[in-house]
């Protein structure tokens, strides 16, 4: 049960390696009709209108309300409304921003760079420090390292995010140790380029520990536990009795046959990049998609919770798609969608 | 071994990067005032130039065009950037002079005319006149438009109509006499016709003055200009040069060179940003917060004002609404109870308001038994009663109603059936949630079973304005200005806010329909003392009658760091902004030293 | 280098251990009206924010074996002991009246002091209530609807992804596709719109089916890709193909063959979801779907921590988080220990 190199891989896969993709590239594509279909059909199902705010005022009528909603379209039939958001989808207009009055696609981009940043510092800092301490454990198991972690890590998973992200806030305004928020500090315009790279990196400090923290405690258990799986195994302990060295077991041996559930968390890690860090966004106040979309979704700004929406189903899919595809390198006898093993 | 090398690195890097550098900060300077140039001197006030603050703000702001906004925090930079005709002091209260100097009003009190203030210029240097008045004016009622303040200058239903004089003279006409007409100058800025009208003429206006405009196109006449915008992070604005007041020793106004307004997320986080010193001025905070700033002292001299109750009012209002022809059988069984006046008065009697205050605003909050609290100084009724809690007094008045009390204490009506009901709240109104089981606890004394249901905050609009499909609601109202006028809607019978029955062709009641004639004469009565009179008895009105069960108010609470000079916290939104031309930056030893 | 791993004398008196503990954390919560000295809805206006009642053995007449406790008397913005009169601690006392699991009314308590002072073990709330009463009440239906929420997506995600992953093809393609539909969604308007179509008032009971199917339901995705990539490894062993040319039907071989496999990552993710359902209550109360006042449960409590003033002011608050991680870290235990159990098979 050795990892397949890239070689084999595509060898054994054959032609049916661009076959498999354009499955998944229709796959994808339903998925986005179904997205798109079935996000109009909940806006409707929630009750109240982006409107309503101005409801509430009693210095606004009432005919001023519904001559905005037939401005914005908002008076039209569900079916209308979607058909018109699709045909100009396809041509890569995704509607306008009733709150913010400009067009979609570029506020959702402006904000996802940001998101990327973030999403992607802490996913690779996660994915670097869970996989070895989650294998460390699994060999050392019943030791002071492996208890941290299992304490630890219940810690982490039983707090929720919020807590934690308050909690290393308020640490930071105590002891004045990161700044607290934000993204660039005020006075940005007026620093060297170097002096704007620490600034960012200053202020990534906070976000990225807290969304790492979270993420990893559930990583490092999933990689313990089924590292744990393959040290019992027989062949691994023929090697331990070789005299080989631990290092090299754990990450030679053990980790390729440990790492399938892993594998599909990384997956999740990847396609989660845009939709994962939300609720850290909005505590730290990072300019990113998440608050843009949930005060998008709050108040009801429809084609701006609809191409967020599209924007994070496109990752997930992308994500699940490269999970499947090093499940496959990992085990080279996995073939989705080919010959059963019989 | 290698666990602690990479530990230090990680220790060290985070060290370097957090090491502070000293940013400059660089502003346009204050135009030498000119030969023919009418400013406004403001008395009393002095400063000196120089420095930056930088205010969080919870929420991110979403346009910079006047005309379009409905968002508090878009409402707070463009009030920065734009100045109106007729101002009202936050802190007094009263109307001032702004762009218009002076004004006159004919004896029927339908006609405005303006002297506007000569020789001044938008923040781009371009000259201001009568024409950007009138087109400022043309836009906000424009029907293609839809502008959020165009019922402002609906009087009646009627627009109110402007014309220009000469070039420096203005003339409003209103359909009918308005009280306090001049109060409603303040929140239209006036837009310049140079920049805007072209768009206008193509219909494209709702697409200007978005957040992505470059700063060139914008252009206003308050006392700050655009100078750039952070998607998604912050806003910065720099010195209007052009800036048509002045302190008294004729230095141009604003002190300040910079305000940044940073969107940080939420309430908690701008708390924590001041805390740690990255932001200069907070309002609005809630009690906890501030006690908490109190306690901490972060920032040793950090000046936090607690001003006194509100113009808001939180109530408790059940739904007397016409259900026939709607499926709500439930309900309306329910309205039998909640129409019959003495049952609203005993849930009065029952309601614990001290209770409110203590542990809902940390005591810094004022119970209300009417629609007035007494932060609305000039329109207060003093003399309504305020009688104090009691159990005894609501079991009375439910006995004599008709209901009573079984085996296991719950209270039942005429019919035997047992008195339960749902109050719906805003979930993310913690403080109303607060409120809500307070209510409940203080009801179930009584024998009533009472369910709180936090819903999303449309969910409760749509349930309140839309399908009556609710039995009880907690919900705020008021905060706008002192002036009963804008409440028009909330108290008059066929009124769009008139939130306990909707959609009322007639008044229902005879208390509705002296309030309806009341409230009408007011607004055309000129004279203070006789509105005053006529607004008591409508609180009077109110307050016997209870559509709302009033609650309490909090106080506003307010704070800035100890650098920040003439800060003047009020009442009245913005709260502490509403003097940004007057605010300084203190720096040590230099308070008095004039200019830079 | 030793890797451990083996099943000792020393493992199986652990093993023992942690099954107690997790007994008598069960047992307390079930027996939450005994244990707790107040009704968890009762508000003491009086002292909102009361830290923890402190318990003291000695005063100027020497050690008592007795505990007793002052009266807090607030002071400016917080509270101090009237030191005046003691009040002994008592055991086995009438108080509140409540219903013990449903079965019959009483109202004896293990422990209180006498009226008109009251024992705040774990403090007070906002509203002055018990929290070491709410924390023990709201473990009712938190733990349970945590455990059955866990129960119901692992249920629905083991199903799918195992088909998914054992039959592959059109299934697999189908399911994961619906999978990765559902987290896509915006459920949060999906709720909203459950929240209006229900009536304003649901029973408890009817709350508690609402939570655990609605946790439940819209959690099954991850499990269920996890297990499918668990399984689509498995189904490719030598000993399923021996076992398929054996003649052996499906059926066979997912129960003896490939649901083995999966149990190791069932029960990690069991030993994550637990918490994870528990705490997701919290969110749900946003929509009003939620366990409603005055009701508690470690979900709703919790939501009160999301304010930074309370968090640092009010540290007792966290009461419920710490009981939900204790409870969590039991369970992790449980979840390792079974797993080991069943490698050692």
């Amino acid at each position: 049960m050795r990892a397949g190199s890239a070689g084999e891989f595509r060898r054994s896969f054959g032609d049916g390696l661009v076959k498999y993709l354009a499955r998944r590239v229709i796959r994808a594509i339903f998925l986005l009709i179904g997205v798109s279909a079935l996000c109009f059909l909940f806006t409707e199902m929630a009750p109240g209108s982006f409107f309503d705010e101005m409801r509430a005022n009693p210095q606004i009528s009432p005919e001023t309300i519904a001559g905005l909603r037939a401005q914005y379209g908002l008076d039209q039939p569900l079916a209308v409304r979607y058909g018109r958001w699709v045909k100009s989808a396809l041509r890569a207009d995704l509607g306008y921003s009733i709150a913010y009055n400009t067009p979609v696609a570029p506020l959702l981009w402006s904000r996802a760079k940001n998101t990327l940043l973030l999403a992607l510092t802490a996913m690779i800092l996660t994915w670097i420090v869970s996989v070895p301490v989650g294998l460390w454990a699994a060999s050392w198991r019943g030791g002071w390292l492996d208890r941290g972690i299992t304490v630890l890590s219940s810690l982490l998973i039983a707090v929720p995010e919020i807590v934690i992200a308050i909690a290393l806030l308020a640490s930071a305004v105590r002891w004045r140790l990161a700044p607290v928020g934000g993204m660039v500090s005020t006075s940005i315009e007026s620093m060297s380029e170097w002096a704007r790279l620490k600034d960012l990196a200053a202020h990534l400090e906070l976000p990225v520990l807290i969304l790492a923290l979270c993420e990893s405690a559930i990583i490092v258990r999933h990689v313990r536990a089924s590292g744990l799986e393959v040290l019992n195994a027989s062949y691994v302990r023929a090697a331990r009795g070789l005299g080989i060295t631990r290092v090299r077991l754990l990450f030679r041996h053990v980790l390729p046959a440990a790492a399938n559930p892993a594998i599909s968390l990384f997956g999740f890690s990847l396609g989660g990049l845009v939709s994962g860090s939300l609720l850290v966004e909005v505590i730290c106040g990072w300019p990113g998609l998440g608050p843009l979309v949930l005060d998008a979704t709050l108040s009801r700004d429809l084609y701006v919770v609809m191409g967020g929406i599209m924007f994070s189903a496109l990752f997930m899919a992308g994500g699940n798609l490269v999970a499947d595809i090093l499940l496959m390198l990992c085990d080279p006898r996995i073939r989705t969608g080919g010959e059963h093993a019989n | 071994m290698k666990a602690i090398a990479l530990l230090s690195l990680l220790v060290c890097l985070h060290v370097s990067v957090n090491a502070a550098g000293a940013p400059t900060v660089t502003a346009p300077a204050p135009e030498n005032p000119g030969k023919n140039e009418e400013l406004d001197h403001v008395a009393g006030v002095t400063g000196h130039y120089g420095g930056s603050l930088t205010i969080g703000q919870r929420a991110e702001p979403k346009t910079l065009n006047p005309v379009t906004e409905s968002d508090s925090a878009s409402r707070e930079i463009i009030g920065r950037l734009n100045a109106d005709l007729i101002e009202i002091n936050r802190s007094t209260q009263k109307t001032e002079p702004a762009l218009a100097k002076s004004w006159k009003t004919s004896s029927d009190g339908r006609t405005f005319t303006l002297q506007l203030r000569k020789g001044i210029h938008f923040s781009d240097g371009h000259p201001f006149d009568a024409d950007d008045v009138v087109f400022s004016f043309t836009l906000y009622m424009d029907e293609a438009i839809d502008s959020p303040q165009r019922d402002l200058l609906m009087i009646d239903g009627k627009p109110m109509t402007v014309t220009k004089i000469d070039q420096y003279t203005v003339r409003f006409t209103l359909p009918q006499p308005y009280a306090a007409a001049e109060r409603l100058f303040d929140g239209f800025p006036i837009l310049p016709k140079h920049l805007l009208e072209k768009q206008y003429k193509e219909g494209k206006f709702a697409q200007t003055w978005t957040l992505n405009t470059p700063a060139s196109q914008i252009a206003g006449l308050g006392p700050f200009r655009l100078k750039q915008y952070v998607p998604g992070q912050q806003i910065v604005l720099e010195r209007n040069p052009y800036y048509w007041k002045a302190d008294s020793a004729n230095h141009r106004l604003p002190y300040l060179d910079v305000i940044v307004f940073v969107s940080v997320g939420s309430e908690d986080a701008q708390v924590m940003r001041f805390e740690a010193g990255e932001t200069d001025v907070i309002s609005r905070l809630n009690s906890e917060n501030y006690n908490l700033l109190v306690k901490e002292e972060p920032r040793a001299g950090s000046q936090l004002a607690d001003l006194g109750p509100s113009l808001e009012y939180n109530f408790l209002v059940f739904n007397l609404n016409d259900l026939s022809g709607k499926k709500l059988d439930a309900v309306a069984r329910k309205q039998a109870w909640f129409r019959d006046l003495k049952f609203r008065q005993a849930v009065n009697a029952a309601v614990d308001r001290e209770g409110i205050v203590h542990l809902v605003y940390g005591s810094r909050g004022t119970p209300l038994w009417g629609n007035v609290g007494p932060g609305n100084k000039y329109w207060v009724n003093q003399s309504l009663p305020h009688p104090k809690r009691s159990l005894e007094t609501a079991r009375q008045l439910l006995k004599s109603a008709g209901f009573s009390w079984n085996r296991s204490a719950q209270l039942i009506d005429k019919t035997g059936q047992t008195v339960d009901f749902t109050i719906v709240t805003s979930s993310s109104n913690a403080q109303r949630m607060k409120m809500a089981t307070l209510l409940q606890d203080d009801l179930s004394h009584l024998g009533m079973q009472v369910h709180v249901v936090p819903l999303e905050f449309r969910a409760v609009i749509d349930r309140v304005f839309q399908s009556f499909d609710y039995d009880a609601a907690i919900m705020g109202l008021g905060g706008g200005d002192a002036d009963p006028n804008p409440e028009m809607n909330v108290w008059m019978s066929n009124g769009t806010s008139h939130l306990w029955n909707l959609g009322e062709k007639q008044p229902a009641t005879a208390w509705e329909r002296e309030i309806d004639q009341l409230m009408q004469q007011q607004m055309v009565t000129l004279d203070y003392k006789k509105r005053k009179q006529m607004y008591d008895r409508v609180q009077l009105l109110i307050a016997d009658n209870l559509p709302f069960i009033f609650l309490a108010t909090p106080n506003i609470l307010a704070g800035a760091d100890a650098r920040v000079g003439n800060f003047k916290p009020a009442l009245l939104d913005p709260y502490t902004l509403w003097n940004a031309d007057e605010l300084y930056v203190r720096s040590s030893g230099m308070e008095n030293a004039g200019v830079r | 280098m030793r890797i451990s791993g083996k099943l000792g004398m020393g493992t199986r008196l652990k093993a023992a251990a942690l099954a107690a503990s997790l007994l008598v954390l069960h047992l307390a919560i079930l027996c939450a009206g005994f244990i707790s000295p107040y009704d968890p809805a009762i508000q003491n206006r009086d002292f909102p924010y009361a830290p923890p009642t402190r318990l003291h053995f000695n005063d100027a007449a020497g050690f008592h074996l007795r505990p007793f406790v002052y009266a807090w008397t607030p002071a400016g913005e917080s509270y101090q002991e009237d030191l005046a009169v003691a009040y002994p601690v008592r055991f086995f006392v009438r108080g509140d009246p409540y219903s013990f699991l449903g079965l019959f009314e009483t109202n004896l308590h293990l422990f209180g002091v006498d009226d008109p002072q009251k024992i705040f073990v774990l403090g007070t709330d906002a509203f002055g209530r018990d929290v070491f009463s709410r924390v023990l009440w709201g473990g009712q239906i938190s733990v349970a609807a945590g455990v059955v929420a866990t129960a119901v997506t692992l249920l629905v995600g083991t199903l799918i992804g195992v088909i998914a992953g054992y039959f592959g093809g059109w299934a697999d393609e189908a399911l994961m596709g619906t999978s990765e539909l559902f987290l896509a969604l915006p459920w949060l308007y999906f709720l909203l719109g459950v929240r209006a179509f229900l009536p304003l008032h649901v029973s408890p009971a009817r709350t508690f089916l609402l939570l655990t199917c609605v946790i439940g339901l819209i959690s099954w995705a991850r499990p269920a890709r996890i297990v499918r990539g668990v399984v689509l490894s498995a189904r490719t062993r030598n000993y399923v193909a021996a076992a398929r040319g054996f003649g052996g039907s499906h059926l066979y071989i997912l129960r003896r063959h490939i649901l083995p496999e999966a149990f190791g990552v069932l029960l990690t993710q069991a030993a994550l979801l637990i918490p994870r359902s528990i705490a997701a209550e919290a969110a749900l109360s946003f929509f009003g779907l939620g366990v409603s006042e005055p009701a508690p449960s470690w979900g709703n409590m919790l939501g009160e921590l999301r304010q930074y003033s309370v968090l640092i002011s009010y540290g007792w608050l966290l009461a419920p988080a710490a009981a939900l991680f204790v409870t969590s870290v039991m369970y992790s235990l449980l979840a390792d220990a079974l797993h080991s159990r069943l490698e050692s098979r």
